[in-house]
């Protein structure tokens, strides 16, 4: 028998098969090797193997059957060679995927990784994807993120993009975070904003397959029973996927995927391939929020630390000065007395002296003396008294004009002149009146003795944020900042300063009322006095 | 001529009210507690007491509520070198009150204010 196909010659030559090609010389050599991998295929091979099954040769009809087995099982192996190699794209993927992942902590970009990897052709190559979160607080699923084209040109235009540039799975995300979230986000707002269902609505399809914590193919959505008719008229789409996240039995949000614009059908294995990708996405997602509520929780507990810390330290200089106060009380009371005695007689003698007396000037001396130790002693005992405020509210404006009055003599006397730039309208302030005012009474008083005559103090008072703030400007006094904090501290040494015991009193009266109290010395001479009045009561500390 | 009742533990103090007041023209009787004030007390009418409120271990708060309760005509000042005492609600049934000085001239006119203040009282029959 004449046989067409080349599978009876030992050798054959170039150009004998043509299924050959050039660069496949073995090929024509080994004839095992060119009857298997091409003349089974060869379509002279055929009509030679049907020319042998007619010729009644007793082993023609078991050929053709060994025959036919071989191409079967030929053509199973091919495909499980080709469903293994989807396989291995789809696990080096997601390997890929759980790397990018792990490796991240930042809610927008574990979503970006996300959602690029659902639409990406690399990835499951949808064309659009809906990301809903679930808000426990509000017990709403409610619309966070989508991406995807909502047209064919712009569909076109992104994928030529990503093919031009060929990136991988983590290049590609950070591209979508640093230049397409937030205009994805403005883009599908819209939608975002209509996709919110509550978590008790368990008839809705997005809740069932939340609480099923399973995938959901849907069919022929427009006429599909368990799609609400507004909910497929808003994706627009016949054909569409749920895959719910859940991490550790927690809803954490659903994924909405569809192919709105090729219209190819999602089949059973594009669920199963995202069935596999849901939940490291799931487990990340609900690891970055549980890290931003941390950063939260940790940020407040820092603020509250810091708050603490400075409280401890009020505290301590509280009870400092508190001892302070006490022993120089008590000092003071022990000293008022005999000073009463030493002044009183001393007034007494002066009275009925003769003016002829060469005495008289001892005397007035002594007089002179004990009133400035008195006036020492008001001090002490005043800042005994600050340990202990009033609160209520007050107007401002009103008691700075009332200390300004009080303090008109002393005004007038040097010559000096206070300006007060009130604000009108400002909301009423949580004070201790008489210590606000005895303080003010004190800088204006400080101001006048620095100036001496001829002065000018400017007082002003303005809102900001939620408190009245006064600042009072001494422009008289030159003094280094080193110089303004001892004057701010009680008992330290400012004899070339003046006695200095006002300021610590003020700062101190103004610290047991929570109130921030500031001296800053300005660069061009002068002190800028600054005190914050609360206008809550909540704001006391 | 007005009758005044000091009451101080200091000595001198009590010296040197005496001599001021008594300058002042007014009958000046001194006691150093307030027991002693108490027995004073039953010597005669007094038209004002001057009462310190730290007698050694007595109050001179203590003191005060008693005359208001036993001799409610006859007004009381506190004088007192605790100028904190001002804010006690208890030490504001004094008809006045003065923080200690060795210049007396506030303590005189706080006595003659409330003089002059009982005075009218009197005047009108109240």
């Amino acid at each position: 028998m004449d046989w067409e196909c080349c599978w009876a010659k030992e050798a054959i030559a170039q150009g004998d098969c043509p299924y050959i090609a050039e660069n496949e010389d073995d090929l024509l050599v080994s004839r095992q090797r060119r009857i298997l991998e091409r003349c089974c295929d060869c379509h002279l091979f055929k009509r030679d193997l049907s020319r042998f099954r007619d010729s009644n040769h007793p082993l023609a009809p078991v050929f053709s059957i060994v025959y036919g087995e071989y191409q079967r099982q030929k053509a199973q192996i091919q495909s499980l060679v080709s469903f293994l190699d989807s396989k291995t794209l789809e696990v080096r993927f997601l390997h890929e995927l759980g790397s990018v992942l792990q490796s991240s902590v930042d809610l927008e970009e574990v979503l970006s990784v996300a959602l690029t990897a659902i639409t990406a052709g690399k990835g499951f190559g949808m064309n659009r994807a809906f990301l809903l979160m679930s808000d426990k607080e509000r017990d709403h699923l409610q619309g966070y993120l989508a991406i995807g084209p909502r047209n064919l040109e712009e569909a076109s235009q992104t994928w030529d993009e990503i093919a031009y540039h060929d990136m991988d799975l983590q290049t590609l995300a950070q591209s979508f975070r640093l230049n397409k979230l937030s205009s994805e986000r403005a883009k599908f707002h819209d939608i975002l904003e209509q996709l919110s269902v509550p978590l008790s609505n368990t008839e809705n399809i997005l809740v069932k397959s939340l609480n099923s914590k399973r995938p959901l193919l849907v069919e022929d959505a427009f006429h599909h029973p368990d799609v609400d008719p507004q909910f497929a008229r808003l994706l627009g789409v016949d054909n569409f996927l749920l895959m719910p996240l859940i991490s550790r039995n927690r809803r954490v949000g659903i994924i909405i995927a569809d192919n709105c614009i090729t219209h190819r059908r999602i089949t059973e294995e594009d669920m199963r391939s995202l069935e596999n990708f849901a939940f490291p996405v799931a487990f990340a997602i609900e690891r970055a929020s549980l890290y931003d509520r941390l950063q939260v929780e940790l940020n407040r507990a820092t603020d509250a630390g810091n708050k603490l810390k400075e409280q401890q330290e009020l505290i301590v200089r509280m009870e400092k000065m508190a001892l302070v106060g006490r022993i120089t009380s008590s000092i003071a009371h022990s000293i008022r007395n005999p000073l009463m005695v030493i002044g009183g007689f001393a007034r007494s003698m002066l009275k009925n002296a003769p003016a002829s007396d060469p005495k008289r000037d001892f005397i007035e001396s002594i007089v002179g003396e004990t009133r400035q130790l008195e006036g020492v002693l008001d001090e002490i005992l005043n800042y005994s008294d600050s340990l202990f405020p009033a609160r209520d509210f007050w107007d401002v404006n009103h008691l700075i004009e009332s200390v300004i009055t009080d303090t008109g003599d002393a005004l007038k006397a040097w010559n000096c002149t206070c300006r007060f730039f009130a604000t009108p309208g400002l909301p009423m302030v949580y004070i201790d009146f008489k210590q606000v005012a005895y303080c003010l009474r004190t800088l204006i008083q400080g101001d006048i003795d620095n100036a001496q005559d001829g002065g000018t103090i400017d007082i002003g008072t303005s809102l900001e944020e939620d408190a009245v703030v006064i600042r009072i400007e001494d422009k008289n006094l030159l003094i280094t900042q080193q110089e303004l904090d001892t004057l701010l501290t009680p008992f330290a040494s400012t004899q070339d300063l003046g006695s200095g015991f006002g300021l610590a009193m003020c700062r101190t009266m103004m610290d047991r009322q929570g109130i921030p109290f500031s001296a800053v010395s300005l660069p061009a001479g002068g002190i800028m006095y600054t005190i914050k009045l609360p206008t809550h009561k909540e704001e006391r500390s | 001529m007005n009758r005044i009742l000091v009451v101080d533990d200091e000595a001198n103090i009590r010296l040197l009210y005496s001599e001021e007041l008594a300058d002042e023209g007014y009958e000046v009787v001194t006691a150093g507690s307030t027991s002693e004030a108490i027995e004073k007390l039953q010597t005669g009418a007094f038209d004002l007491a001057v009462l310190d409120i730290k007698l050694k271990n007595e109050s001179g708060i203590d003191l005060l509520q008693r005359l208001v309760k036993e001799r409610h005509d006859m007004p009381v000042i506190l004088c007192s070198a605790f100028s904190c005492y001002k804010d006690d609600f208890s030490a504001w049934l004094a008809d006045g009150y003065v923080v200690k000085s060795g210049d007396l001239t506030e303590l005189k006119q706080e006595i003659a204010r409330v003089l002059a203040k009982k005075a009218q009282r009197v005047k009108a029959g109240l």
